[in-house]
Formats: structure tokens, C-alpha cells, sequence
């Protein structure tokens, strides 16, 4: 029964195919790689996401983990069997007219998956969806769009209608949602050349050691399919890449030294059988390792070894912000609160694992890959191969999510590489065990805070000291320094700061960008401190915040006089009925005295500056008008699920006037765009809408000069164009000083969170109920995506504050890192408040990033609202609750 | 198979194995698709109990009224391997023989005092369900034997099983600590009680001394807290970061006590 060549025939979406393949291979891959079906995704090849669900004679299954010869005689059907001629079916339009589709790449097995229930079940309620949906990971929505758009197909209502002309304040569908519902979008592992070689990372099984490889002959005897192997001596340029200036640091290829376990040591580049069956243990490479510096506090411990040679101290970076003289104003205080928090690396888990491939063309290299930074991706590539920006052309694919982990380097350099070398295009896809070791986090934090209040519940002082493990190369740690120190505070207006960080080199994971950039680690310390200076002062937690926010004619830590557009105490404003009401709920449920069951409600606040810290990031855009009337805007923002392709859309035919339907997108290509900037920090509707209007009224007042010339009769000044509108649009920020005094940032999102959650005290475990979330926004240019952004927000939260926990070499998978699935999410209440930022376009602010930041200290004090216990260690695991309830005697 | 040299796999639903392969845990020499073999696919009542073919699909047990009825525990424990996606292919046998600690179906076909009936290249023999396991990974089955059907007893009047598992997300995960309890009664009196636990050593236990404290009890908070005190001696555990020693001994206490009053509640009505 071992491989057997005959044919294994079989019917694929009412077509008969039969495929000459080993009977063991999976049959996902044979969808994919031999019939070209790439609508089938593969998030983990290990049965835990889901992203490869079809169904087979009608039942959902896991392509990945079903051998194709289990297909045989029986019937596939894959997600691009689901439109009929041309038209979707009434899921997919459901989850069109829902905006249940973000980035995309768990749409398909979603799809199958709940086609699979409708088939079953014609009127299935909300558990019975939960369920049959409960094996498909998404890492964007937060699930509740998805049960919503289930749900109202088996309702058999008429689907919901698309709205496909709405300007701002439209809930105008994704402009690019098409393509992911039927199947056809090309991710970054969707499309290669038929030519193309494969590569494969060898990676550092050690947290750190030196390294030797040996004689590599052997190895191309024993397999004859390996073309080449690369080494750091074959990286053209400087072996060192990195975000900032400053922080170069990072290897293409070790060069006799790892730093973490994942670290890219060699590349090999053959065939894809080849490639498949060489295993690490084949490649001749001896290592030595070194004792491994775990954890910040071994980082900065006296005597440590360096990890890099220009940094003594194996500091990165020190952020400081100091205004007033707290300790003075802390002994003058009524109430004190004080608190130590821990907080582990998080893994953005998206569902796409990284992957592209290269070509050379002359003395250029074409890079089709899944970022978020094109422009930054191409200047880094040109970098390391020692080329000029222009020479490197990044052609962004669909991503499937990045949350700020594609805003590192991963397969491109690599690709590039060898593809420049061998004059052959080179493709790469990370396995998910790989995408987890190699690829950066969150950083773990440690702070310790103490906050302090006159006896009337104003905040007179906040100390703040974090240690972050910014793990073995620089990345964004930089960020930690500027951004953590700023928000500190919380969205409060505090007269007496000091608030200072490190960032703080190990052998772990380097720990880059991730929607947040610190300030969730931070907000968990704040708000737990809000918590308890309330508690002291006899202050109902709500009102003691809204006493204390920012508003109108604050000033911020930095010194920043807040103008406009500080829409915090609105937001808390919209939760006190429900902030009441659940409250007492939760308080008249444990009178009941339902066993082990104790209900309690929690909330929490942020506030997040809107792009760059203090830095210039500018966004250029264009758009162009065709003979034909038509337009077509020229955007770098990329669009990583969260929407932006459909709000600059939105924003520039407000702007010009014109259905939203009138105008095509061409985004990312570095070499059709202008450079948009990165999609990070909450930036791209504030700072790349910016642009976009900018550019669309600048074609509006061209246009409106021509009077009423026909344009058909017009001259093209560039091709396929009579006119072209640009705009350019950088934040105004200034400098921070050495005591961080300045304006940051030119705006801030506000927001206030309630977590009504379920603790059972006998295991220790945390069911959330509800969540209620009020953000402001400025203006909500489309109200479907910021619900969107707000959900997706809230499930990384809860992951956060419940369940994500990375260990380098223990949980490089999804099922020993556990992401939320669809049955942890609660329904989710949104309050949108449009405090309209006069610097914003058409008042809009960002919102990617605030939807994190709150939930996870809501949750942290509804469990103290709860029991009366506090966890100050996230996640708050059912271990660590039940050692905590038991420490209080609330446990048995 | 047995050519094989031992190195041959089942594949019943592939679902681990396939992802083995992948890790480069294991490189068969020959994989024996069993899905087809019809003995080993059916479920037939057969003296008063259950015969379950070792493929069975999680799915299909979970579909079969009768099992439901008669053991309503180990259908939940078998209806929790893996995803949705997955339930239609994992089976019985298959989660059993990868030996994991933690395997959901486990504790509930130990506490039930399932047999299995394997066959192998000297014959047929029978083995309960409690010797398979040797450790993590490893079982006692010699080259060349595989699992052929899973054997429940017959179900007496006033009897009742159930399973609970401790997970920290709502679904698709790997239990920190799972507990299943089979129980029978005279009027209010337990006659009979086994309780399997798993994740808490490095093979699934039969905890005899949980059962002794059970048996000729009326289910009282004492004879509770005695079987759960037993289930506690019991736990070998280890400390990871899914739970520490002492959580997960400590939740095998309470697990006990919760599927105790859940099995009970079946009896009444059985
Ligand atoms: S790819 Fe199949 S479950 Fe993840
Ligand atoms: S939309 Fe579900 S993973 Fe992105």
C-alpha cells in the first residue's frame, strides 16, 4: 500500500480529476499545488485552524490532514465551487453585506464549514453555529460578523444589501471583498511561477550558540534536486537589517552566532521534493551553545553576556517622560495605589504564515510577498543586497493578517537572495511552527506603577517604570522608548509624572510591532491602579475615571495641550447605563449563590497616539481620471484585512463627489505607488486618508478649472490618464526633549471598555459574557469596518488577558498557543463617539490599535469585581486565577 | 504490516499521523489504511453492550442513539477529539493509540471498563483498556498488533457515566486535566464505581481507591471528599505552562466531585 502511482480519481466541485500523487499526500496540497484550487488555504498543516476546511461528500474536513487517497471515488467540494455563474451564493453575500470578511484567509474554510451546517441544519440557532464554525481560527473579525452572517442566511431573510457608492459615514462593503469570498484572491503563498525553485530556512534549534558549517558536498551527492545552498558570505550588501537606523542589527543569514531559537542560519534552494525531504539533521552544521540569557532582568543582571558588542549593558533603549515633581505631590496625597505587573510575549497569530517569491529581472529583483510595508521592505531588501532603492520592486500579495508582525523582514531578503543569484525565481512559505519561532512578538513586560489622589479623587502623581524583553535583535524595541512612556499615564490628565522604560536585549524572540506597540502591557497597570485608588477613596471606578480624563484643554505628561477632539468622557458618558446595569446584575447573581459561579463587570480606558512618535510619517497619494470618467487612486497603504483599501476609497469619492463605484484601486506596488507609509500605528485612515483627500480635491479643483470640457477630448498627461490629483499629508509632531517634553503625536483615539465576565472559582477558568465598547473615533468613515476593527480588537485583548502565552520551542503551533476561538468571544456591544478631529479627514481618527488596548484590564478588574482577587500576570490563566483565588481564600 | 518491521502505522483517520510525518516525528516504512476494513468500522450491539470498530469516526459514535443513551460519558469524551473538521475522520482507536495522557477518550473508556480486542500477527487477544498505555507516546502493543474494536459491558439499570475536561479556551484543546466516572446503584447505594483521570501522569489512570470511597456510599460530601482526596494521591502530573503540579492536582479534585454528582444524576434517570 506505500506509493502506489496509479491515479486516485475523484470529483471537485462536480468535476471529475484524477491526480497522479503518493496516496499519502495531503489533500489540501493536491488542491492546491497540482489542481491549482489555491482557494483552500493552509494556516498550520496540523488540523487546528480550519483554514483548509472543505467538504467532502458534504461533511467538513481539514484538507490538510486528510490523505488524498481518502478522496478517492468521493465528492470535494472547495470554496471556489460555491459562486454559480458568476454569482455568489446567499453565504457568501451574507458574509459580503456583514463585512465578515477581513483579511480573508479564513473566509474559504468559514465558508465550507458553515455551508456544511446550512445543509445539515436549514435553521440552525446561534449555538449550533458556534459549534459547527468552532474548528476555523480567524485572527481578525472576532468572530461576531461571521455568526451574524450565518445566522441571517439561515434565518432565510433576504440577504442584506451591499452598499457599494457610499461616501463617509457609509457602511459601504469592502471594496476588495470579492476575490476572498470566491476564492480567487492570491495570497502571498497562492501565486508562483511554474519555474520556480523552493527555499527552505535551516534554523537555530538553540536559544544561542556559535555555529561552524561543514563540508556541504555531501550533502548535494545525497540529493541531487539541491540546487544551492545559501550562507550569510552570500548576502551581497551589509548582513544586517532593521528598522531603525540605529538598530541594524538582525542577520539575513547568522554569521556564526544565533541569538534565538528560529534564527535563519542557511537557505536551501532546490526542487520542491528535495527541498521537502532534507531535514535539518542532514545539513551539516556543528553548533555550540552558549547559556541562553532568559528574561529582561537576566538581560540587565551585573555580568551578563553581551549580545551585541556596541551595547555594554544589552539596554537598547531608554525612554524617559518627566513633568512636575511626583514624589513631592505623592506625599501630599489622600490615596496611593501601587502595583507590579508581568505580561508574556504574544504571538500576532495570523492565520497566513509568511511567504512570496523573487525574481531578477536585469539588475532589478521583483518581490511578490505578504507585508505591510512595501516601501520600508523595499529600501530594506536594496539595503542587504547592497542595490538602490529603485532597483527592488515589492508587489504586495493579499495579506492575511499582520497586526504589525509583517512589518519585519521575513521571506524577502532570503528570496531575494537567491533568486538574484541563481537567475531563477525562488519561492518561499513558512510552515506555522517556523512562522512562530522566527517571526517577532510582543514584548513581555515587567512594570512596576504607583499612582496617587487628593481626597476629592483627582490624580495628582504617576511613577512608572517597565523593563520590556525586546529579545535578541532591535526591531521596533526603539518603539517601547517613545510610545510606553507617553501613554503611561493612561488617558488622564496627571500633573506629576515620571515614567521611564528599557528596553532590554535576550535570547528570545526579537520582540518587534504588535497593535499597540507597549501601551496595552501598560494599560494593564494603569487600569488596574484606576481600580484601586477608587476603591480607596470610596470612588465608583467609573466616575473616578471620568473625573480624571483628558478632555478639551488638557495637558498630556508631555506637556501636549490637547485642542480637540477628546472624546474620552463622552465615551464613558455612553457606558454608565450599561456600567449599571450589569453591575448590578452581576452583584444580584451572587446573592443567588450559584455555587462556584461568581458574575463581575470590569471597566477600562485607553488612549492611543495616532501614528509616529514624534516622527515624521507621511503619506503621499494619487488619483487619476481617465477619458472614460473613470478613477483610479494610486494608494501605498496596504490593506491587511483591516480595511483601509475600502476607506480611502470612501474618503476620496466624498471628496470628489462621486459614487464610490466610480473609483479602481491600485494599491502597494512600489513601483505604482507613492509611498504610503506603513499600515501601523492606527495611521492609515488619519495620515493616508489624509492624503487621499488631499489628492481627490486636488483633481476636484483640476477638474472644476476645466469647466465643462468633454474629457474624452482631453490629452493624456500619463498614460491611460487626462488629470491626476496628488496629495501629501504628514502629521505635525514636534521633537520630544530629554525629559519627553513635546507633542508626540498630532491626535489620539479615546475609548472606554466594559467586561462582564463569569469566573468559575472551583477551576479557575473565565467565560466572558459581554463586552460593551465605546471608542472614539472623530468620525467613522465607515461604521461596518470600525465595528470590525473593534471586534477583532477585543478578541486579542481577551487572548491577551486570558490565554496567549509564548514560549519559544513549547508552543511554536495552534494548538499549545491557544488563540480564541469563535465560542470564547462574547457578544460585543460598539458605542461609536464622533468627537471630530479637525485634522483628520473629514474628522476621522484610527482605530486598529485602540480596540486592544482596553479589554484586558476590563476583564482583569470585572475578576476582581468578581471575587475580589487580582491577577496582576497576564494571561491570567485558570492556574494562575485559581492560585490566586485560593491565596484569598475564596477557593477551597 | 508486519513486513514492515514494525515500523508500520495505522492510519485510521490520519489525523496525527499525517501531521507526525509532517514534524518528522515519525517516518513509516509502511502506512495500513484501515479506514477500509469493515470489521473495524461498524458499531454492533453484542451481548448487551457495544462492540465499536477502532475507526469509527468520532462523528458516527457520536450520531449512534443507543451508545448515547447507555454511555452518554464516553460519547462526550469522544466527541471532543479535535475540531469539527476533524471529528468526521478522528476515531477511538486511533486517539487511544497515539497514547497521550491528555487523549480525551481515555479517562471515559477506563472509567468505563472497556476492553479492546486486538488483533495481531499470533492471534486475537483482549486487553482493558487501562493496560494500553505504556507512557507518553508509547503503548503496549507489540509490532504488528493493532486495535480492532473497543468493547463496553452491558449497562444495568440505575447506572451513569460521565466525562469533564479542563481546557482553557472553549474548544479545540488538549485537556489540562480530564476526568471520567462510571457508576451503578441499589436504590440510593453505589454499587459499582470506576474513575479514569488523565493528563495528571504520564499514561491515563484508573484510580481503584476513588472507587473504593465511592462504593457503599450514598454519595455523601464525605464519601466525595474522600474519592476526590483519592483522585488528588493519584496525580503525577507535570508543570507546564498549561497548569502547574499543584493546579492540576487540585482541579483532579474537583473534576471528580463535578462528574461524580453529573453520572449520578444519570443513574437516577437511567
Ligand atoms: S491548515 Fe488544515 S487545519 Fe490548519
Ligand atoms: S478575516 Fe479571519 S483571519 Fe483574517
Amino acid at each position: 500500500m506505500s506509493a502506489a502511482t496509479d491515479k486516485i480519481a475523484f470529483n471537485v466541485n462536480g468535476r471529475d480529476v484524477a491526480v497522479a500523487a503518493a496516496p499519502q499526500t495531503r489533500l489540501a496540497d493536491v488542491l492546491r499545488e497540482e489542481l491549482g484550487l489555491t482557494g483552500t488555504k493552509i494556516g498550520c498543516n496540523a488540523g487546528d485552524c480550519g483554514a483548509c476546511t472543505i467538504r467532502l461528500d458534504g461533511a467538513q474536513v481539514c484538507a490538510c490532514l486528510m490523505p488524498v487517497a481518502q478522496a478517492a471515488g468521493r465528492r470535494v467540494e472547495t470554496v471556489e465551487g460555491l459562486a454559480r455563474d458568476g454569482r455568489l451564493s446567499p453565504l457568501q453575500q451574507a458574509f459580503h453585506a456583514h463585512g465578515a470578511a477581513q483579511c480573508g484567509i479564513c473566509t474559504p474554510g468559514m465558508l465550507m464549514a458553515a455551508e456544511d451546517l446550512l445543509a445539515r441544519d436549514a435553521a440552525p440557532d446561534e449555538a449550533a453555529v458556534l459549534d459547527a464554525l468552532g474548528g476555523v481560527l480567524c485572527r481578525c473579525t472576532g468572530y461576531r460578523k461571521i455568526v451574524d452572517a450565518v445566522l441571517s442566511v439561515a434565518a432565510g431573510a433576504q440577504p442584506a444589501p451591499v452598499d457599494v457608492d457610499g461616501g463617509v459615514g457609509a457602511r459601504l462593503a469592502k471594496v476588495d471583498a470579492l476575490p476572498k469570498l470566491t476564492g480567487a484572491e492570491a495570497y502571498g503563498a497562492d501565486a508562483w511561477p511554474a519555474d520556480a525553485l523552493v527555499l527552505r530556512a535551516v534554523r537555530s534549534p538553540h536559544a544561542a550558540a556559535r555555529f561552524t558549517v561543514g563540508d556541504l558536498a555531501p550533502l548535494h551527492a545525497r540529493f541531487p534536486g539541491l540546487v544551492r545552498v545559501f550562507s550569510a558570505a552570500d548576502v551581497p550588501g551589509p548582513n544586517a537589517f532593521g528598522i531603525y537606523p540605529v538598530g541594524k542589527d538582525q542577520p539575513v543569514l547568522a554569521d556564526g552566532e544565533v541569538r534565538y531559537r528560529g534564527e535563519a542560519v542557511l537557505a536551501l534552494v532546490g526542487d520542491g521534493a528535495t527541498i521537502a525531504a532534507i531535514r535539518d539533521e542532514d545539513v551539516p552544521v556543528s553548533w555550540a551553545p552558549l547559556d541562553p540569557i532568559l528574561g529582561a532582568a537576566a538581560g540587565v543582571a551585573p555580568g551578563a553576556r553581551r549580545l551585541h558588542a556596541r551595547l555594554e549593558d544589552n539596554v537598547l533603549v531608554r525612554g524617559r517622560v518627566a513633568r512636575g515633581d511626583p514624589d513631592a505631590a505623592e506625599s501630599a496625597a489622600a490615596a496611593v495605589a501601587t502595583g507590579r505587573f508581568e505580561t508574556s510575549f504574544v504571538e500576532h497569530a495570523y492565520i497566513e504564515p509568511e511567504a512570496g517569491w523573487a525574481r531578477r529581472v536585469g539588475d532589478r529583483v521583483e518581490i511578490f510577498v505578504t507585508t505591510q510595508t512595501p516601501y520600508m521592505d523595499r529600501d530594506e531588501v536594496a539595503h542587504v543586497m547592497g542595490l538602490k532603492p529603485d532597483q527592488v520592486r515589492i508587489i504586495p500579495s493579499a495579506v492575511g493578517g499582520g497586526f504589525g508582525g509583517k512589518l519585519d523582514l521575513s521571506v524577502q531578503p532570503l528570496i531575494a537572495i537567491a533568486a538574484w543569484h541563481l537567475k531563477r525565481p525562488v519561492r518561499c512559505v513558512y510552515t506555522r511552527p517556523e512562522s512562530m519561532a522566527s517571526s517577532t512578538k510582543r514584548h513581555p513586560a515587567t512594570i512596576a506603577a504607583r499612582f496617587s489622589a487628593d481626597r476629592d479623587g483627582h490624580l495628582l502623581s504617576a511613577v512608572f517604570e517597565g523593563d520590556f524583553n525586546t529579545g535578541a535583535y532591535a526591531s521596533w524595541g526603539p518603539t517601547v522608548a517613545n510610545r510606553v512612556p507617553v501613554h503611561a499615564t493612561g488617558p488622564y490628565a496627571v500633573p506629576h509624572v515620571r515614567a521611564t522604560t528599557r528596553a532590554i536585549h535576550t535570547n528570545e524572540p526579537p520582540s518587534g510591532a504588535f497593535r499597540g506597540f507597549g501601551v496595552p502591557q501598560a494599560a494593564v497597570a494603569h487600569e488596574t491602579l484606576m481600580d484601586e485608588l477608587a476603591a480607596g477613596l470610596g470612588i465608583d471606578p467609573l466616575e473616578f475615571r471620568h473625573r480624571n480624563a483628558l478632555r478639551v484643554g488638557s495637558v498630556t505628561a508631555t506637556g501636549q495641550r490637547l485642542e480637540a477632539s477628546a472624546g474620552l468622557q463622552a465615551c464613558l458618558d455612553a457606558l454608565r447605563p450599561r456600567w449599571r446595569d450589569l453591575r448590578a446584575a452581576a452583584e444580584a447573581f451572587n446573592k443567588t449563590g450559584a455555587g462556584a459561579l461568581r458574575r463581575g463587570v470590569g471597566v477600562a480606558c485607553m488612549w492611543y497616539g495616532i501614528g509616529n512618535t514624534s516622527m515624521s510619517n507621511p503619506s503621499e497619494m494619487e488619483i487619476g481620471v481617465a477619458r472614460d470618467g473613470r478613477f483610479t487612486l494610486f494608494s501605498g497603504a496596504l490593506d491587511i484585512g483591516q480595511g483601509s483599501n475600502t476607506i480611502m476609497t470612501q474618503i476620496a469619492a466624498e471628496a470628489l463627489g462621486v459614487p464610490a463605484s466610480r473609483i479602481r484601486l491600485v494599491t502597494g506596488d512600489t513601483d505604482l505607488t507613492r509611498d504610503a507609509g506603513k499600515t501601523s500605528a492606527s495611521r492609515q485612515t488619519f495620515v493616508s486618508g489624509n492624503a487621499a483627500r488631499l489628492a481627490a480635491e486636488d483633481l476636484r479643483a483640476q477638474l472644476a478649472r476645466l469647466g465643462n470640457t468633454d474629457l474624452a477630448a482631453l490629452p493624456e498627461i500619463s498614460p491611460g490618464f487626462v488629470a491626476i490629483g496628488r496629495g501629501r499629508f504628514d502629521p505635525p509632531t514636534t521633537a520630544l526633549d530629554a525629559e519627553g517634553q513635546g507633542v508626540p503625536y498630532a491626535t489620539y483615539g479615546f475609548a472606554a471598555q466594559l467586561a462582564a465576565i463569569e469566573v468559575d472559582t472551583g477551576l479557575g477558568t473565565i467565560k466572558v459574557l459581554r463586552i460593551v465598547a465605546a471608542h472614539d473615533v472623530g468620525r467613522a468613515v465607515n461604521p461596518q469596518q470600525v465595528e470590525g476593527q473593534i471586534h477583532g480588537g477585543i478578541a486579542q485583548g481577551l487572548g491577551l488577558a486570558l490565554m496567549e502565552e509564548y514560549v519559544p520551542g513549547r508552543t511554536e503551533n495552534l494548538h499549545d498557543y491557544l488563540i480564541p476561538t469563535i465560542g470564547d468571544i462574547p457578544p460585543i456591544e460598539t458605542l461609536l463617539i464622533e468627537d471630530a478631529e479637525p485634522l483628520g479627514p473629514f474628522g476621522a481618527k484610527g482605530i486598529g490599535e485602540p480596540a486592544l488596548i482596553p479589554t484586558a484590564p476590563a476583564i482583569l478588574n470585572a475578576l476582581h469585581h468578581a471575587t475580589g482577587v487580582r491577577v496582576r500576570r497576564v494571561p491570567a490563566t485558570p492556574d494562575r486565577v485559581h492560585a490566586a483565588l485560593r491565596e484569598a481564600g475564596v477557593a477551597p | 504490516m508486519a513486513a514492515a518491521n514494525g515500523a508500520g502505522r495505522i492510519l485510521a483517520g490520519g489525523t496525527d499521523l499525517l501531521v507526525q510525518m509532517r514534524a518528522g516525528v515519525v517516518a513509516p516504512g509502511a502506512i495500513v489504511d484501515v479506514k477500509r476494513i469493515a470489521e473495524m468500522t461498524t458499531i454492533v450491539e453484542e451481548l448487551g453492550g457495544f462492540r465499536i470498530g477502532a475507526a469509527v469516526s468520532a462523528a458516527v459514535i457520536g450520531e449512534h442513539e443507543r451508545l448515547a443513551q447507555a454511555w452518554p460519558g464516553v460519547v462526550e469524551a469522544v466527541n471532543l477529539i479535535g475540531s469539527k473538521q476533524v471529528q468526521g475522520r478522528a476515531s477511538a482507536g486511533g486517539n487511544l493509540c497515539n497514547a497521550s495522557p491528555a487523549a480525551d477518550s481515555g479517562p471515559a473508556l477506563v472509567a468505563a471498563g472497556a476492553m479492546l480486542t486486538i488483533q495481531g500477527p499470533k492471534g486475537r487477544r483482549d486487553l482493558p483498556v487501562e493496560k494500553l498505555h505504556a507512557g507518553p507516546g508509547r503503548t503496549t502493543l507489540e509490532p504488528g498488533e493493532l486495535i480492532v474494536s473497543i468493547v463496553l459491558p452491558p449497562r444495568p439499570a440505575r447506572s451513569g457515566d460521565a466525562y469533564l475536561r479542563l481546557i482553557p479556551r472553549t474548544e479545540m484543546d488538549i485537556a489540562v486535566v480530564g476526568c471520567g466516572v462510571s457508576l451503578a446503584f441499589e436504590g440510593d447505594v453505589c454499587t459499582s464505581a470506576r474513575v479514569g483521570l488523565g493528563a495528571v501522569a504520564p499514561t491515563v489512570l484508573l484510580v481503584g481507591d476513588a472507587a473504593s470511597a465511592l462504593i457503599g456510599s450514598r454519595l455523601e460530601p464525605d464519601a466525595i471528599a474522600r474519592a476526590a482526596a483519592a483522585c488528588r494521591a493519584a496525580c503525577r502530573p507535570i508543570d507546564d505552562k498549561r497548569g502547574t503540579i499543584a493546579y492540576r492536582t487540585k482541579i483532579a479534585g474537583v473534576l471528580l466531585a463535578r462528574a461524580t454528582a453529573i453520572a449520578a444524576q444519570r443513574a437516577r434517570s437511567h
